[in-house]
Order: structure tokens, then C-alpha cells, then sequence
């Protein structure tokens, strides 16, 4: 099996996203590597999915866990070599699982050569590389996003002796798009990847590239300008790549991304996943419809990304106040699972580790409109650990099995990168993989069996979706509509037994096949279609006409 | 045999959709479309600004409008709070209308309201009036929080209002209830009221939905069951009572009719209570103190007057079946001053009013009647009320109402004892 060449396939991508340091380490230094992560290769490609999105790997002095990148073309001796990854490359190509891997456009960290260089002196040809000024009066509208660390958007710098210019963390300088030098730098890096067979990039915090004053800096026309022209240069040069957009901002923000499909081709729907969680706790279809409602059209060759949660905190910038608060109240009761405006847990603990509330989750990521992306040890349960800093809680060793270290490392448990979970309920003990490829009915079999049955069919990946609603409005109910075939899926999202009538009326004569077990359901009459679901439970119907 | 009343089956499918609320409010209508739609959105905000998290739903129970108020209900637009992305509450805005009748019938509006409270297990509600046209969404905060947030169960409201106003609250129920039941609502027959779920499924289990004596006013029956059967309750401070539609009001003898039969229904039914009940309590109150005002207003004193002393001369032989002697006398005395000194005096009244009561329960005659013949001795007190309050401030009225209460509480023993007596 070998990757296809084929212009769409993000569209049909089940994404696995992952850090090489937390997944295994080959050589027993505490870290995990890319020879570890090419030999857990065949785990990934059991599990069905057929895309891998790296954080970055990258030389730098991980004070923001890699985004802080030092030198953007080469490997952290931390992961392996080059010649690693190129390895690890070519072997997830040969089980049909492309690679995506980041791009940190929108600044280096001041470590970097580039930043070494630039505030060496005012003369010299790398300053204007970044985005300098006498004073840190200037673009007084910008809001600060790392709201717990940082005081300001401007950073003093001893060394030239005036303010540079940085969106997330002082040791984060921006760089200056402005400047023709920087864009065709960052090209070349992009083409250094791609040369070597990489399929896309996950381009980090793009609505902040370009800065103007009397504006908030985000999102600018000149930005959009920017990013068209590496999508024409990708597209001339590198067919069938693609680029996903970190934008986190409200739908009809990040439509812009997608422009007339001649930006990116995938860009985050940040906003839906805090209203996931919000519906299940609320019991409520309301703040998913809402949002959904909102979301534009995007171009037919474009694609949105979904998830429930990822290596950042649970990100509650995108949600009223009032939402917020509740989000907090329900979700991050302890204080210490608060950072920035989010939340810095996982997925299992959130769910109180409900399976059927992690089920239920895990099928609306799989049936609503988007490519669906899987976080590193979500499949499994994993859980977090919110007394460690920043949102290290939620990038602990994978859980390979129950022994030393979790299966993730031979090493010293001293040395590790990270401690392993080690509690009674998520510790590795009791949720590792191998305990879970054992239990024909584990967390991990489940997720297994949902990612095949989505990817039986194209339906989920390409089709329409139209809201159905039943007066029941815990039952998220919608059909999905792809070349004249439609899937019905029924969300109770409620923890009590729930019955729902549904208007199906369009659908009249077609015959509901439930697509987990294949039994047939009654035929859709010309009364309403009447269904009972336990407490969490979801169908999946596919709906035939014969 | 009694008759079933059963709950109509597209209400019940509603409730279904609806399932457990936190907070319900009711809206009991009959032909109110000019003025409904403000009802409506000022639950709605009420529910947005103080009820954003918990589980909602307004009930609109209509006994058979014919200007198309159910349709105005369904179709009421509430302006959301903005967030600027166009997101609203965090729930589903729920909205139930059923009809319950062919004809209205504040009894049956009630009973619907309630039932649906306790089927969706609701922990505070509120009953508010589609004619009242100045309810805001204070109104309705003011309300519930008292049964959601301090776990009262009953809540009477308390408003701004003439001085001339509520006479009937003021000079008989108020006085009334709150000497023989021992706690003084000062609204006893409110058109806004709040109460739990707990209340709700108390009243609706009682056996009294076929009783036509409280059918017309079952307000005044729910507050005073709250207070027999041990309930918390208090009053909360609402606003300035605003006047419906002129002639929506019902006329004097329709409503002493109401309220008043309403009342001795309940004093008969809870005799055991009251009678055991000495020292009254203070009801709590939330808000500031009801104020009332006291521009100037025409009344026609002398036709009230005219009336009393005619009704007295009319029904002399109906009244001394009723009234002790010595109270008929009194009585007769007071019809034979002049307009300007005849003064019906609050103990000459509460005496009045306890003998009615008592001969109510001893049905001395038949109980409609008897209640009628209570007119012109009412328009007697309410006269010689306008005669000494011409040019009292809101205070001195209220230290008069004070002085009434404690009249009646005084002559409680006299009740208790004309109660006991064979008729």
C-alpha cells in the first residue's frame, strides 16, 4: 500500500496528531524519537487512519514545546537526524499515511540565526527580518493572547536596544512579512519539506503575520495576500500538497482562509468544538446548531478541520462570556485546569470518564461535516495531569502497556521527558493499548470500529448536512447528503433515556440500515419516524431506497 | 360522579419534547393578543438575563380565544442579548401553548399550569398576566429567584398603587386572611404569583379542581393552602400596578362574588388550621416596600353611600338572618347618619365579615346569596374608607390598614366563637 495520488485526499483524511517526543522512544534517552515513532507506525495504520500531523520536531530551545524554532530546516537532536525522519517518512507513505507537519510562520524563537543576526545591529541585513520599534506605543489594539505570561506585544531588547514586536510568548519574536526577504526564506523552507515528500503544513497562528496600525492585526488583506501567493507557488510546483490554516477565529473570519480556493485548503473550526462539549453538558442541541448555522459556505475544493481536543488548552476564545463561565464551571472546576482561555485537560477526564459520553463525542466528530482529527492517546482514554505547567498536563507518555514506563521508553523513569500518568483511573496500568487490543470491546476496538464504518463510505467526508428538529431538543438528529446518498445520524445527548420523532418525510420509502451492526430498521412511512435512544447514544442510518 | 379532567394530548406531547425544566412560567389567556406579545417577551428576557444556564419553559394556557392570541404567542419575537454573533442563550428557548377550554376559567388556567409544572418536575414558577400591559422582566426575576435561589414556595407579589386602588385586598382579604390563617399576604388574589414545584404538586393532588367556589379566584385558594399546609412564603416587590383595558375589570358584585366565596371555601376547608392558629407571623418581603400614590381621583362617594343605605333597607330581612343582632344593629345606626359622618367603623366591620363567614358555614342560606348580601355592607366600609382618607398620605393609610388588621385579629375569638356555635 502506498499513498494515492489523489488532489482531494484531505477531504477523506482521518488526521492522527501527535508529538514525536511523547510517542516512543527507540533509544531509551527518555524522548521519544522518529525510529520509535516509525515502529508504532503499524499501531496507526490498525487503527485506520491515514494521516499524521507532527508538532514541530525542529531544533529550538523548547521553551514553547517547539514552537519557539531555532532552525526551521533540520531535525532537534532530541528526535533523531534527518535521515530518521526521512525514514519515518517513507515508511508511513508505504502504509498509506501521508505526513503533515507544522509551520511556524508567524515568528522564530530568539534563538534563531535570523533573530542572532537581526539584533546584532540596526545595519545589519537580516534586522528588518523582524518587527522592530523605538517605542511599544504602536498597535495599541492588538490584544495579547498568552493572557497568564505576557504584559504586552512588545519586548525590550538589551542587546539592540529597542522594542521587537511578538504575539505569544517574549522569546517568540515576530517576523516581518512585510518584507519580501522573509517570504521567500520561509518558501524555501516549505520547499525543503516538500522536496523531501512531506504532504502538508499546519500553518501556525497565520492571522497575525502582518501588523498595521489602527487595526487589531489579525486577519488583514494583506495577510490574505501573503498566503495566496504560497498557494499559487505550492499548487505550480508541489500538486496534491496541502495547507491547513491555525486561525482561531470566528467561522466568518476563517472563511476568508479559504478565499475563492486559492488560499488554504483546510483551516481549524475552532469555534464548534467548545460548543460540543457545551451541548453534552447542557443536554442541548442548541449551541452546535447555532454555530453551524453561522458557518459559510467554503469553496467546494476546501475543507474544514474538526476536533475535540488537541495539544493547546481547550481554547474558549471563540465563545461568549456567558459560555465561557459556564464552560468553566462545568468543565474546569479547579482553577489549575484554567490557562490563558481554556481549559488544559483531555478528553477522558472531561467526560468523567464516561465511555458513552466519549462514544457519543467521538461520533459527532466522525459524522459532522469536516476532516476529523484524533488527538495521541484520546483513542485509548488517556487522561491528564493539570499540575504540570503550561499544557504539558496534556502531553504525557503514550500508554503502550502496563510496564516500565507505560511501554513509552526504557529509560530511567527519572529521565523521562515527562512523568507518566500514574493514577488508579488513567495511570498506564489501567489504559494502555495492549490492555485495549486484548478486550474485544475496549475504548480502543470501539474507535477502531467507528473510523472503519466512516470510512466506508465518502459521505461523511464530502457530503451536505442538513439540520433535522425534532421537538426533542436533546436529540441532535441530521442528514448527511452525498451523490444522491444520505446517512441519517440521531444524537441523544442527553443522559436519560430519550424518544424522538423525526420528520422524514423527504426520505419517505427508504429503508434506515443502522451502519454499525447493518440491521434493518422499519421503513421511513408517512408518519413521523419514531426512535428511542439510551442515555449518550447515537445511530448511524444509512438510508436505501430498494 | 365527579369528571375527569384530562390534559389534551398535543400538550402532553409538547411537555414530552419539553422534559425536566429548573424554571416554568405561566401565562393563563383569553383574548389578549393586543397585549400578549409583551407578555411573552418579557419572560423570555427574565429567562435570558437571570436564567441563562437553567432549563426553561413558558406555558401559555388559553380557554378558547377567538382574536387569534395562541397564534400571536407561537409567533412573539424576543430581542436577544447580543454577543454580536448572533449567539444567544445556551438553551433551547422552549414555548408551549395549548388550549385548555372552550371558555375560560381561571381555575382550569391554573390547574393546566400547574399539572405541567409537576410533569416536567419544575422547581420554580411563576403564573403572569397577559392584561397586566406593564410586566417587565423584573417582574418575573422578582418572582422566581425567591423559589430558585432562598427555596420559598409561594411568592405573592407586592406593587405601587393608588391609594384608592386594591380596596377589596385592602379592606377584606388582606385583613382577613391574615387574622384567621395568621400570615399577611397583602395580595391574596394576584394575577402574578410564583410558587415551587413542591406547592405545585401539592395543590394540583388536592381534590378541588370540580369546586366551583374557587374556580373564579384559585389564587386566593393556593396562597391560603400554602400557608395551611406549612409551606414558606413571602412577597416580593414588583412594581407600579398598572389598570388593564378599561372594563376588563370585573364589577363590585361580581367580585366580592369571587373573592370572597373563594375565601369562605377555604376557611371551611381549613377550619382545623386556623383555629389552632394564634400568634400571626410576619410574611418576609423582597424589595423595597410598596408605596402607594395618591393624586387626586374621582369616586362618587355619594352614589357609594346611596347604594349602602339602600342595600341595607333592600335586604334588611336577608342581613338579620346572617348578622349577629347587635352587628345589624350597629349597622342600622351607621345607614341612618348623614353622608358625611357615616363612618363604618373596622371593628364594626370585622364583626360584619365574621358573621358572615360563620353563617357561610353554617349555610344559614344559600351560600351565592348570601355572599351577594355582602355587597352594600362592603360599599358602607369602602365609603366611610374614602370619607377618612380623602387626604391621607400613603402613611397614614398604611398605619390605618395596620390598625383594621389588628381589629380583626382582635376579634378573631368572636369568629371562632359564632364558628363553633349550632346555627
Amino acid at each position: 500500500m502506498a499513498v494515492e495520488a489523489q488532489p482531494l485526499w484531505y477531504k477523506d483524511a482521518i488526521i492522527y496528531q501527535l508529538h514525536v517526543r511523547t510517542f516512543c522512544d527507540s533509544n531509551n534517552d527518555g524522548i521519544g524519537d522518529f525510529t520509535g515513532l516509525l515502529q508504532k507506525l503499524d499501531y496507526l495504520q490498525e487503527l485506520g487512519i491515514n494521516t499524521i500531523w507532527l508538532l514541530p520536531f525542529f531544533p529550538s530551545p523548547l521553551r514553547d514545546d517547539g514552537y519557539d524554532i531555532a532552525d526551521y530546516t533540520s531535525v532537534h537532536p532530541n528526535y533523531g537526524t534527518l535521515d530518521e525522519f526521512r525514514a519515518f517518512l517513507t515508511a508511513a507513505h508505504e502504509r498509506g499515511i501521508r505526513i503533515i507537519i507544522e509551520l511556524v510562520a508567524n515568528h522564530t524563537s530568539d534563538q534563531h540565526p535570523w533573530f542572532q543576526e537581526a539584533r546584532s545591529s540596526t545595519n545589519n541585513p537580516k534586522r528588518d527580518w523582524y518587527v522592530w520599534s523605538d517605542t511599544d506605543d504602536k498597535y495599541k489594539e492588538v490584544r495579547i493572547i498568552f493572557l497568564d505570561t505576557e504584559l504586552s506585544n512588545w519586548a525590550w531588547d538589551p542587546v539592540s536596544k529597542s522594542y521587537y514586536w511578538h504575539r505569544f510568548f517574549s522569546h517568540q519574536p515576530d517576523l516581518n512579512w512585510d518584507n519580501p526577504a522573509v517570504f521567500e526564506a520561509m518558501w524555501g523552507v516549505m520547499q525543503f519539506w516538500l522536496d523531501m515528500g512531506v504532504d502538508g503544513f499546519r500553518l501556525d497562528a497565520i492571522p497575525y503575520l502582518i501588523e498595521r496600525e489602527g487595526t487589531n492585526g489579525e486577519n488583514l488583506p494583506e495577510t490574505h495576500a501573503i498566503l495566496r501567493e504560497l498557494r499559487r507557488l505550492l499548487d505550480k510546483q508541489y500538486p496534491g500538497k496541502m495547507l491547513l490554516a491555525e486561525a482561531n477565529q470566528w467561522p466568518a473570519d476563517v472563511r476568508a482562509y479559504f478565499g475563492d480556493g486559492d488560499e488554504f485548503h483546510m483551516a481549524f473550526h475552532f469555534p464548534l468544538m467548545p460548543r460540543m462539549f457545551m451541548a453534552v453538558r447542557l443536554e442541548d442541541r442548541k449551541p452546535i446548531i447555532e454555530i453551524l448555522e453561522q458557518t459559510p459556505q467554503i469553496p467546494d475544493s476546501c475543507q474544514w478541520c474538526i476536533f475535540l481536543r488537541n495539544h493547546d488548552e481547550l481554547t474558549l476564545e471563540m465563545v461568549t462570556d456567558v459560555e465561557r463561565d459556564y464552560m468553566y464551571d462545568e468543565y474546569a472546576k479547579d482553577k489549575q485546569m484554567r490557562i490563558n482561555l481554556g481549559i488544559r485537560r483531555r478528553l477522558a477526564p472531561m467526560m468523567e470518564n464516561d465511555r458513552r459520553r466519549i462514544e457519543l463525542l467521538t461520533g459527532m466528530l466522525m459524522s459532522m461535516p469536516g476532516t476529523p482529527i484524533i488527538y495521541y492517546g484520546d483513542e485509548i482514554g488517556m487522561g491528564d495531569n493539570v499540575y504540570l505547567g503550561d499544557r504539558n498536563g496534556v502531553r504525557t507518555p503514550m500508554q503502550w502497556n502496563g510496564g516500565w514506563n507505560a511501554g513509552f521508553s526504557g529509560a530511567d523513569p527519572e529521565r523521562l521527558y515527562s512523568a507518566v500518568i500514574s493514577n488508579p483511573v488513567y495511570g498506564y496500568a489501567a489504559i494502555n493499548v495492549e490492555s485495549q487490543r486484548r478486550t474485544q470491546h475496549s475504548l480502543l476496538a470501539w474507535m477502531k470500529q467507528i473510523i472503519h464504518v466512516r470510512d466506508s463510505t465518502p459521505i461523511f467526508s464530502r457530503g451536505s448536512i442538513e439540520f433535522l428538529r425534532p421537538s426533542n431538543h436533546r436529540v441532535l438528529a441530521y442528514v448527511r447528503c452525498y451523490e444522491n446518498k444520505q446517512v441519517l445520524v440521531v444524537n441523544n445527548l442527553s443522559s436519560t433515556a430519550q424518544a424522538v420523532e423525526l420528520d422524514l418525510q423527504d426520505y419517505k420509502g427508504s429503508i434506515p440500515i443502522e451502519m454499525f451492526g447493518g440491521n434493518l430498521f422499519p421503513r421511513i412511512g408517512d408518519a413521523s419516524y419514531l426512535l428511542t435512544l439510551a442515555p449518550y447514544q447515537f445511530f448511524w442510518f444509512r438510508l436505501r431506497r430498494i | 360522579m365527579v369528571e375527569e379532567i384530562l390534559l389534551a394530548d398535543d400538550f402532553v406531547r409538547q411537555l414530552m419534547s419539553v422534559g425536566e425544566v429548573d424554571v416554568l412560567v405561566g401565562i393563563p389567556s383569553f383574548n389578549n393578543a393586543l397585549t400578549i406579545a409583551n407578555t411573552v417577551q418579557a419572560v423570555e428576557q427574565s429567562f435570558q438575563l437571570g436564567f441563562a444556564r437553567q432549563r426553561v419553559v413558558l406555558v401559555a394556557v388559553d380557554g378558547g380565544s377567538g382574536d387569534g392570541t395562541r397564534d400571536v404567542v407561537m409567533n412573539a419575537r424576543t430581542e436577544k442579548s447580543s454577543s454580536g454573533r448572533g449567539l444567544t442563550s445556551l438553551r433551547t428557548e422552549q414555548r408551549v401553548v395549548t388550549q385548555y377550554a372552550n371558555a375560560p376559567s381561571a381555575g382550569l388556567a391554573l390547574r393546566t399550569i400547574l399539572a405541567a409544572a409537576d410533569l416536567l418536575r419544575a422547581k420554580a414558577c411563576a403564573v403572569v398576566s397577559p392584561a397586566t400591559p406593564n410586566v417587565t422582566t423584573a417582574w418575573i426575576t422578582n418572582l422566581l429567584e425567591p423559589v430558585y435561589r432562598d427555596k420559598f414556595d409561594f411568592v405573592a407579589p407586592l406593587y405601587n398603587r393608588h391609594k384608592y386602588d386594591g380596596l377589596l385586598s385592602r379592606n377584606l382579604l388582606y385583613p382577613m386572611s391574615r387574622s384567621v390563617f395568621g400570615q399577611g399576604i397583602r395580595e391574596l388574589h394576584p394575577s402574578e404569583l410564583g410558587f415551587s414545584g413542591r406547592l405545585a404538586s401539592h395543590c394540583l393532588g388536592q381534590d378541588v379542581w370540580n369546586q366551583g367556589d374557587i374556580q373564579d379566584a384559585p389564587e386566593i385558594w393556593m396562597a391560603l393552602t400554602a400557608i395551611s399546609s406549612d409551606f414558606k412564603c413571602c412577597q416580593a416587590f414588583l412594581g407600579t400596578k398598572e389598570r388593564g383595558t378599561a372594563g376588563t375589570a370585573p364589577d363590585i358584585v361580581t367580585a366580592v362574588r369571587q373573592n370572597v366565596g373563594s375565601l369562605f371555601w377555604c376557611l371551611d376547608a381549613d377550619e382545623n388550621f386556623w383555629m389552632q392558629r394564634a400568634t400571626p407571623e410576619a410574611v418576609p418581603s423582597f424589595g423595597p416596600q410598596s408605596e402607594l400614590t395618591t393624586e387626586p381621583m374621582n369616586l362618587n362617594r355619594q352614589r357609594i353611600y346611596e347604594l349602602f343605605r339602600s342595600g341595607v333597607q333592600d335586604l334588611g330581612p336577608i342581613l338579620e338572618t346572617i348578622l349577629a343582632s347587635d352587628t345589624m344593629a350597629e349597622i342600622r345606626s351607621v345607614t341612618a347618619q348623614s353622608e358625611e359622618k357615616c363612618r363604618f367603623s373596622g371593628e364594626l366591620w370585622a364583626r360584619t365579615l365574621f358573621d358572615f363567614a360563620a353563617s357561610h358555614h353554617h349555610a344559614v342560606l344559600n351560600r351565592d346569596h348570601l355572599i351577594q348580601a355582602l355587597v352594600p355592607l362592603y360599599r358602607g366600609r369602602i365609603h366611610s374608607f374614602l370619607v377618612e382618607h380623602q387626604d391621607s398620605t400613603a402613611q397614614q393609610m398604611e398605619a390605618d390598614t395596620e390598625n383594621l388588621c389588628v381589629q380583626f385579629e382582635k376579634q378573631k375569638p368572636y369568629l371562632v366563637e359564632r364558628w363553633k356555635a349550632k346555627a
